[in-house]
């Protein structure tokens, strides 16, 4: 089953500590994250983002960024990050743990 | 709960001001030719802390504006660009729009698109001007390029690349400071190339959402100089780790591609089509050549993090020091005010418990009676001291006036020059708020009607530029404002033809010079042929007369033919306390502001003389002047004491204009607290305000000069009427 889970639009230090807890709280079940919404984007956000990627990875479930808006790409890319890196294919890429 | 952002979206909006502030003054230095090396940094750095904190709130239009403005500055302070009358003049036009900026941000609404514009054209003129200038010597060492391995690029010159470490710590995003912004900064400095260094981060679940993990490694392509790096992490370089590494040998290319421990990497390197192995051999791996630098690529060689550079030590020390130093704190003028509140609590309290320990029959010597004088001084101390919080110089409003010149001066094609003194005379906040629109409209008259054309003061051989001087002062416990001007002075002949023909005064009537001049105050007067945008139809000094009048303050003028007019307003310094003299009238005790008094005196039978059934006029040295009788004016009586068997309090209203108070004794004079009227009843015609007094019970605030307005109209009436000579002013 793939759970879902929606961006807010301002992803800033505020929202980070809902952010890491929706993860939390979605953990071990394939997720589909949609960034629709987003039209900012902070580096505590993007820490969350990055750590939840990496939980995914290491629990071998898939997690999706969908919908991500041009801004979002443009700010994720100056903070040298591309969409991929925030997702995880479970069948493609595999578990990551021991990577 | 309060929104957190809205909180420090209005802290940033307030030091906008003080930037904004800090900015105008900076240019009137350069522009006066006062300028230190140091102001030219500090207009610099308040242009683009209002654009970094304007980035944070995502507000473009004041970002895009700031940053060509501070482009300029840069310009300026590196010595590529000189800061000439017309750049100057650019520049002071620039700090009005951005300040329309910063207020449309704040207040929302718009700001005059195409003046913006052209300000921005003007800047790329500015900017191009300065980029043709004799270029600053290269900072970087011209080393020889590197062997390359491809050999494409060998001979293209080779930009330097700037090698920057960043790792912000949790109180950089504690202060609302965003590492996207930053970089975002720093990518206007030239190509960049981003590696996110995510090595540090913990897992999901021992995550701290408010911590922070995350190191950057920057390529930074760029002719900058390192404190132009620098001043992108200004604001921030405590609340990281900054390393910034100057470009050693040109052309290296970056090789370091950060793995984090649990099993992810990150690269910014858009992926080379002819390296399909990137991924498996990364520190060989080469930029593209169709959108990265011309950069051969090598194996990563190492390059020492360089120390801190001495101007980074330097700003950190200052830094320091400057926290040291500046013991300031925000507060909310709503607490404040609350303190003002509660200590006229005090000191009304005080004042009961004094009555009551003398109602007692306590003996003035004893224990008890000593002490309560000691309270009373301490509490006037701590109502000074509570007061001296709220107080504010009047910088503040003074540092509006030189765009208004500036506007004003456009539109009448006059060249003025205006010269402020008194800046840090301090006044209560509350009083400060209200003299800014009086002096607007007091030095756009000065400009519009003071001064002449520049034909007119060249043929008056006078310079070409008119003066306008804006000074502040302490004077007998009040502050004096002085507007003056160097023009050609009242014209009275004509200010009296005019207040002929509107009917305010009879045609033979006989004024005295001063008394010429206070007509202007009159509703609707107005001596310009033509009505002018920037003064209007002459309500304006009727308008600054009534709000100075309101604050419990005084306006006069004094002007000489050719030489010019001097305005001066008299106010009080606060509006919280006051001095006044308490009197009883028809068993009613009031208190009549002191400044307001000129003397006391008893009248005498032979020197009233009775105009009709209800006004009688005092003869005092050699001129009359109108009998009021306060109890009967208030409404607390009909009938009307006889003049000798009252106490006359010669009282003088705004323009000079006087009258004599009847009242029925004199009580003493005291310090009051000011309670608004209008604010805990209702307004009441006649009566400024109310006070508690010692035993409790509320006296009412004589308004003075309402009630000399209205003795002044009657007795214009009858004086009309009985076609008497004008009432000497003195």
């Amino acid at each position: 089953m793939t759970d879902g889970l929606e961006l807010p639009p301002v992803l800033d230090l505020i929202a980070a500590p809902g952010l890491l807890e929706a993860f939390v709280g979605r953990r071990g079940h394939e997720l589909a994250v949609n960034a629709a919404a987003v039209q900012r984007l902070g580096a505590q956000c993007l820490q969350v983002l990055l750590a939840a990627r990496a939980a995914w990875a290491a629990d071998g479930q898939t997690l999706r960024i969908e919908n991500i808006p041009d801004d979002f790409s443009m700010t994720l890319e100056l903070m040298g990050v591309t969409s991929a890196d925030l997702a995880h294919n479970a069948f493609t890429d595999g578990k990551e743990l021991a990577a | 709960m309060e929104d957190p952002m809205a909180a420090i979206r209005e802290t940033f909006f307030q030091e906008c001001e003080e930037q904004l502030a800090e900015l105008e003054a900076g240019l009137i230095a350069m522009e006066n030719g006062t300028a230190e090396v140091e102001t030219v940094n500090a207009v610099f750095r308040a242009v683009h802390s209002m654009k970094g904190g304007a980035g944070i709130f995502s507000l473009d239009a004041l970002v895009r504006f700031a940053h060509v403005f501070e482009t300029a500055l840069d310009k300026v302070r590196s010595g590529d660009l000189a800061a000439t009358p017309p750049v100057l003049a650019v520049f002071l036009r620039a700090a009005d729009v951005l300040a329309d900026l910063v207020r449309a941000a704040r207040e929302g609404g718009s700001v005059d698109e195409t003046r913006t514009a052209a300000l921005v054209e003007e800047f790329n003129h500015i900017n191009d001007a300065g980029a043709n200038a004799p270029p600053v010597p290269p900072a970087p060492a011209a080393a020889p390029p590197p062997e390359t391995t491809d050999g494409l690029f060998e001979d293209a010159p080779q930009p330097p690349v700037w090698k920057i470490v960043f790792t912000p710590r949790p109180e950089l995003y504690a202060k609302a400071n965003e590492t996207a912004l930053l970089l975002r900064e720093l990518s206007r400095l030239g190509e960049m190339r981003v590696t996110l260094d995510a090595a540090h981060l913990p897992d999901l679940n021992v995550l701290d959402p408010e911590g922070a993990y995350l190191t950057w490694h920057i390529e930074l392509v760029s002719d900058c100089d390192e404190s132009a790096i620098q001043h992108v992490f200004e604001f921030v370089e405590d609340d990281c780790t900054l390393e910034i590494t100057p470009p050693v040998a040109p052309g290296f290319a970056p090789g370091t591609v950060i793995t984090g421990d649990n099993g992810f990497k990150f690269e910014f390197f858009p992926p080379a089509e002819d390296e399909p192995e990137a991924e498996a051999a990364p520190e060989a791996r080469a930029p593209d050549p169709t959108t990265e630098a011309p950069v051969p690529a090598v194996k990563e060689i190492p390059v020492p993090a360089a120390p801190k550079s001495p101007a980074v030590e330097a700003m950190a020390a200052k830094a320091e020091t400057a926290a040291a130093v500046s013991a300031t704190i925000r507060v909310d003028l709503d607490r404040v005010d609350r303190m003002i509140d509660l200590v006229g609590e005090l000191v009304i309290n005080e004042a009961m418990l004094s009555q009551r320990v003398m109602e007692a029959g306590i003996n003035r010597a004893s224990g008890v009676a000593m002490a309560l004088e000691e309270l009373e001084h301490l509490t006037r101390e701590i109502q000074d001291s509570v007061m001296a919080i709220r107080a504010q110089p009047v910088r503040s409003v003074f540092q509006r006036m030189p765009r208004l010149v500036r506007e004003v001066a456009a539109q009448t094609g006059k060249q003025v020059r205006l010269i402020t003194e008194g800046e840090g005379t301090e006044v209560d906040k509350t009083v400060i708020e209200r003299i800014a629109d009086p002096l607007t409209h007091m030095i756009r008259n000065a400009i519009d009607h003071g001064l002449e054309s520049t034909e007119k003061r060249l043929e008056a051989g006078k310079p070409a530029e008119g003066t306008v001087k804006l000074t502040a002062l302490h004077r007998s416990g009040r502050i004096v404002l002085e507007v003056s001007d160097d023009g050609g002075g009242i014209n009275r002949a004509r200010v009296k033809q005019k207040a002929i023909e509107n009917g305010l005064i009879a045609p033979d009537a006989q004024l005295s010079e001063e008394e010429i001049d206070n007509l202007i105050f009159l509703p609707g007067f107005s001596t310009a042929a033509k009505v002018s945008d920037i003064s209007g139809r002459g309500v304006g000094m009727d308008v600054v007369k009534q709000s100075v009048t309101a604050l419990g303050g005084r306006i006069s003028i004094a002007s000489r033919p050719g030489r010019g007019s001097t305005f001066t307003l008299s106010l009080p310094l606060t509006l919280a306390v006051l001095d006044g003299m308490v009197i009883s009238a028809h068993g009613h005790t009031l208190i009549i502001p002191l400044g307001a008094i000129v003397e006391t005196l008893k009248p005498r039978a032979q020197d009233v003389f009775p105009l009709d059934r209800e006004i009688n006029v005092l003869a005092l040295r050699g001129g009359y002047v109108p009998m009021v009788d306060v109890a009967a004016s208030l409404g607390y009586c009909d009938q009307f004491v006889e003049p000798e068997q009252s106490v006359a309090l010669l009282v003088e209203g705004e323009g000079g204009v006087r009258a004599v108070l009847l009242v029925d004794a004199i009580h003493g004079q005291r310090q009051v607290v000011i309670k608004s009227l209008e604010a805990n009843y209702r307004a009441v015609p006649g009566i400024a305000a109310a006070t508690v007094m010692g035993d409790g019970r509320v006296a009412l605030i004589l308004d003075v000069d309402a009630v000399v307005r209205n003795a002044r109209s009657e007795a214009g009436r009858v004086e009309a009427r009985a076609d008497l000579p004008a009432l000497e002013a003195n």
